[in-house]
């Protein structure tokens, strides 16, 4: 993938973003102290396992994390001189959907199955644009026309189970991009689809974003969506980003070990004579979390000083930066499978 | 849709007749008759009593003398109120019970629906607590212990309603309230849960995340999803509605279709009771065809065949 096209002004900036649950099984931290930065145009890629707080960390900016159970214990996320996180709800929800709109991993689900596409096209845009109900539906056509939907102007009348599944994720993007905005949250988009779907989608998207400019924040656990889309990626590993660094770097020099971690656990085109190493043990649970490095069980390169520090992201050589306290390139490598049923004996 | 209309009519037909015959031999196999009063006539004008109703023929000529009259929609007089057609007395007494029932079943809708919607958006909250507990009361308590109790405290000691009778509106808020109550506590709860497993669908949080006004997100995006249930109960509540009011309208000493069926069933006037049980078994099976068609309404991936 090609990297970031542009040097453009920072849209989006979180810091320190912790959000916790309170469950029936204790406090659950799902976002331990993030920070990162959107750039107008740009595809950030956010990668991690299941529970790493990745969905987590969106849903906090859109204000759509569900409180109680959970809470935003501390952070920022800036959007034009405004706090996205201290916004009352009523502002917030003029810039849902308008300026900053997103869109869900299971589009079988994530639309109403008793209203019309038009119907859920068109609020978007009389809300947000002032539309007339003439206008809107003449505005929800041409969207379903951009994001490739054959005949729009009669399928725009019809209901979201009259559409096959790659085709009401077409309906969730054109209903997202309605009002032009400049960030696009995608959550997983493409996990519910299949793999012809996938690539289709990811095509669409890319080519709307050439168009009209939005920023992306994909959100997925598959890196192969992230090498086909990102500019830049994240990597997220129990709450905390541990890697950042542009989608090539990534790529070729992983830093941290969760990272590489990854990616030899996917096959890959350019390395297909290359072992598949799973990446031992489970994802820590979250309302117990081991002291120091909450990777280092499943680590393969865990020092002593692994269980008393949680590494800080520093600068790596290059543009990126990384949690970890060993340089993995010189660092042995052990067995973290048999280090883990040490510690559970 | 249409050819769903014409089995359903089918149906209908069917089990009105079953219906029909089952109430028919019942009603011939309780000891007593019509003309079994506590007066003994002379045995020709016994027998002559009887000729009239076809009561001295074998039972099936009887059930096809009836069953033949009841196709074409004649119930034939009353056997015990001489001067009565049956009809006369179903067209005197349904205005009354429809009444008493479209003002329940408005009532069980209102207060059911408002009260599950309330108790669903402001979840664990006291007032979703204190609908809950009255919903559980409004469904253990049996309406004729409620209608007692209404009496006494809203009739002997406020005074607000008088205690019986029909023709001002006030007269018609007491009776439909008491047979409204463990209606409109079911319809809560169902609203309740219905609205508690749509606010969780995914499709509300995107309609959150296209920054609609919550209020549009309840009521444009989940209360559709929530009526489904409440709708496929209205069929079952309707007979309810019917069977309470037989007690009620006893009760509150009006003169509806429920208090001439239990006269017509104590007295075994056969002709007045098969009449109101074929009319109250044809709404119900109206009723019932109604919510499928509405259900289909509602929920488009629903079609009918």
């Amino acid at each position: 993938m090609s990297s970031p096209s542009t040097s453009h002004e920072t849209l989006l900036r979180v810091e320190d973003l912790r959000v916790e649950f309170h469950t029936d099984d204790g406090l659950v931290t799902a976002v331990r102290g993030v920070d990162w930065e959107l750039r107008a145009g740009e595809t950030l890629g956010v990668v991690g396992e299941s529970g790493s707080g990745k969905s987590v960390t969106a849903l906090a900016l859109m204000g759509l994390i569900p409180q109680p159970p959970g809470k935003i214990v501390s952070g920022r996320a800036m959007y034009r001189g405004q706090d996205l996180l201290k916004m009352p709800s009523r502002a917030l929800s003029d810039i849902r959907g308008n300026r900053i709109a997103m869109i869900f991993q299971d589009p079988m689900t994530a639309l109403n199955p008793f209203l019309t596409v038009e119907d859920q096209l068109t609020e978007v845009t009389r809300r947000h644009m002032g539309l007339s109900a003439r206008e809107a539906t003449a505005h929800a056509i041409d969207m379903l026309e951009k994001v490739g939907i054959p005949s729009a102007s009669k399928r725009v009348f019809e209901y979201p189970h009259q559409f096959s599944g790659g085709m009401r994720q077409r309906v969730m993007i054109a209903m997202a991009l309605s009002c032009k905005p400049d960030i696009l949250i995608a959550d997983e988009p493409t996990t519910a689809l299949d793999v012809t779907i996938q690539a289709q989608i990811l095509e669409l998207m890319k080519e709307l974003q050439e168009q009209e400019g939005t920023a992306i924040l994909m959100i997925t656990h598959d890196l192969g969506v992230i090498a086909n889309i990102a500019h830049r990626v994240q990597v997220m590993y129990a709450g905390r980003v541990v890697e950042k660094a542009t989608v090539d770097e990534l790529f070729a020099n992983p830093r941290h070990p969760y990272t590489l971690g990854l990616l030899e656990s996917a096959p890959r085109v350019d390395k297909l004579e290359a072992e598949l190493r799973p990446i031992p043990g489970q994802p820590p649970d979250l309302s117990k979390l081991p002291g120091g490095c909450s990777f280092r069980p499943r680590c393969p390169f865990s020092i002593a000083d692994c269980s008393r520090i949680d590494p800080p992201l520093v600068k790596s050589n290059s543009d990126g930066s990384y949690a970890c306290l060993v340089n993995i390139d010189e660092a042995p490598r052990h067995d973290a499978t048999s280090q883990i049923s040490e510690e559970l004996s | 849709m249409i050819r769903f209309l014409i089995r359903r009519a089918v149906w209908i037909v069917i089990t009105l007749w079953l219906v029909y015959t089952l109430s028919f031999f019942l009603m011939l196999a309780v000891p007593g008759g019509p003309m079994s009063g506590e007066r003994a006539y002379p045995p020709e004008i016994e027998k002559m009593r009887k000729d009239r109703f076809h009561l001295n023929d074998p039972w099936p000529v009887q059930y096809w003398y009836y069953l033949s009259n009841a196709c074409r929609g004649d119930f034939l007089s009353s056997q015990v109120l001489n001067d009565y057609e049956v009809s006369e007395i179903i067209s005197q007494g349904f205005p009354i019970s429809a009444t008493l029932g479209v003002l329940a079943m408005s009532m069980a809708l209102i207060l059911g629906l408002s009260a599950g919607i309330i108790a669903a958006l402001w979840r664990n909250s006291l007032l979703d607590v204190f609908f809950r507990s009255l919903a559980t009361i409004g469904i253990a308590v049996p309406n004729f212990i409620l209608a007692g109790l209404a009496i006494m405290i809203f009739v002997f000691q406020l005074k607000w309603f008088p205690a019986a009778g029909w023709g001002k509106p006030i007269d018609m808020v007491l009776p439909s309230l008491c047979l409204a109550a463990p209606f409109a506590a079911y319809i809560s709860r169902l609203t309740r849960t219905g609205m508690l497993d749509v606010l969780g669908q995914d499709y509300i949080r995107t309609a959150y995340a296209k920054g609609l006004m919550p209020s549009t997100v309840v009521l444009k995006h989940a209360v559709r999803g929530a009526l489904l249930p409440v709708v496929s109960y209205l069929g079952p509540a309707v007979a309810g509605i019917l069977t309470g009011s037989l007690v009620i309208e006893r009760i509150f000493f009006l003169p509806g279709l429920g208090t001439h069926f239990i006269e017509a069933v104590t007295q075994r006037d056969y002709t007045t009771s098969l009449g109101i049980v074929m009319v109250s078994t044809a709404l119900v099976l109206v009723m019932n065809t109604l919510v499928d068609v509405s259900y289909q309404l509602l929920d488009p991936r629903i079609k009918l065949k």
